[in-house]
């Protein structure tokens, strides 16, 4: 082994107040009324290059990103956490007091729009559609008319498929301080044979009203074939950005 | 990774869910040694990860099947 020290950088997981932060065991570099959770990580593996190598890696992305979840969920559950996005790193602890100092503004907002409140994962599945029972056409007028019928069927169930997640969404942030519905994941992701039709979080101060709410939502919807899944409660992911990087 | 237990969602999180929120949402501030990998976009690379995953699992699956 090499006599010299192992080069390290600073990896931050999110932010948090600074009166909090002394309550909390891990690693933390302050800068007036805001901390930021840390930890020291070898450049070796989180260096530029080494990085971007691991990204390409599941088995290395699944530890890593789990390894941040973790680390957020446990802050998350016990006060206001500002999470980062995975593999934000700075050289200096000084540079991470820098980033505190120039972003004071947008965090402490940030932590003030997620106090008391938790972020809830909502996804509505839909079943495959019943399949028709295909009796062949008498005529070739039939058959065009029993194709554009088919055609015509399938439009009108996306349409519904469409509405049920508008109104499922509706319902839920009628639940929520505030929500978002993100692109639903495709089937090559979720490896289920339902489609995902609604891919929403919401941030609730409490969580049984929105609890409740799906359970309303899986009986209105159960007949066409729709089920919902609720996820969390999640450290406040997708309410602390706004539209990233200034 | 530090003192921290692992603590329970309320399911098992999903590689595909910790994507999405992880690597897609947050805080989303360029520090230092990072700079080329957020150029490179992490959203996509999440994604590639798992496609491959994903095509290489089905591929095994057909092998076994077949």
């Amino acid at each position: 082994m090499s006599a010299v020290a192992e080069q390290t950088a600073w990896y931050v997981y999110g932010v948090v107040e600074s009166s909090f932060a002394s309550t909390l065991e891990a690693r933390v570099v302050e800068e007036g009324e805001l901390a930021a959770v840390v930890d020291v990580v070898p450049l070796a593996v989180f260096g530029e290059q080494a990085l971007e190598e691991h990204l390409n890696d599941r088995a290395w992305l699944e530890t890593h990103a789990r390894a941040h979840q973790e680390v957020l969920q446990e802050i998350s559950l016990a006060g206001p956490v500002v999470p980062f996005r995975f593999g934000t790193i700075y050289h200096e602890s000084d540079d991470v007091r820098g980033m505190l100092r120039a972003r004071e503004t947008e965090l402490t907002t940030a932590l003030a729009r997620v106090r008391g409140r938790v972020e809830i994962g909502v996804k509505a599945w839909a079943g495959p559609p019943p399949v028709q029972p295909a009796r062949a056409p008498a005529t070739g007028r039939a058959y065009l008319e029993q194709r554009l019928g088919a055609q015509e069927r399938v439009r009108a169930a996306s349409a519904q498929l469409a509405e049920t997640a508008r109104d499922s969404h509706l319902r839920l942030l009628s639940c929520a301080v505030e929500g978002v519905a993100n692109r639903p994941q495709p089937r090559e992701l979720t490896g289920r044979d339902e489609a995902m039709i609604l891919n929403g979080a919401y941030l609730v101060a409490d969580v049984e009203p929105i609890r409740h709410e799906i359970e309303r939502l899986s009986a209105d919807y159960e007949a066409q074939g729709i089920s919902f899944e609720l996820t969390g409660p999640w450290p406040p992911y997708n309410f602390v950005d706004e539209g990233g990087e200034q | 990774m530090s003192v921290l237990e692992r603590p329970r969602l309320e399911e098992q999180v999903t590689l595909v869910e910790l994507v999405d929120r992880v690597l897609h949402k947050g805080v989303t501030l360029t520090g230092d040694i990072v700079l080329s990998v957020a150029d490179v976009d992490l959203v996509y690379v999440g994604l590639r990860v798992i496609l491959a995953s994903v095509s290489t699992l089905e591929r095994l699956e057909g092998e076994a099947a077949g």
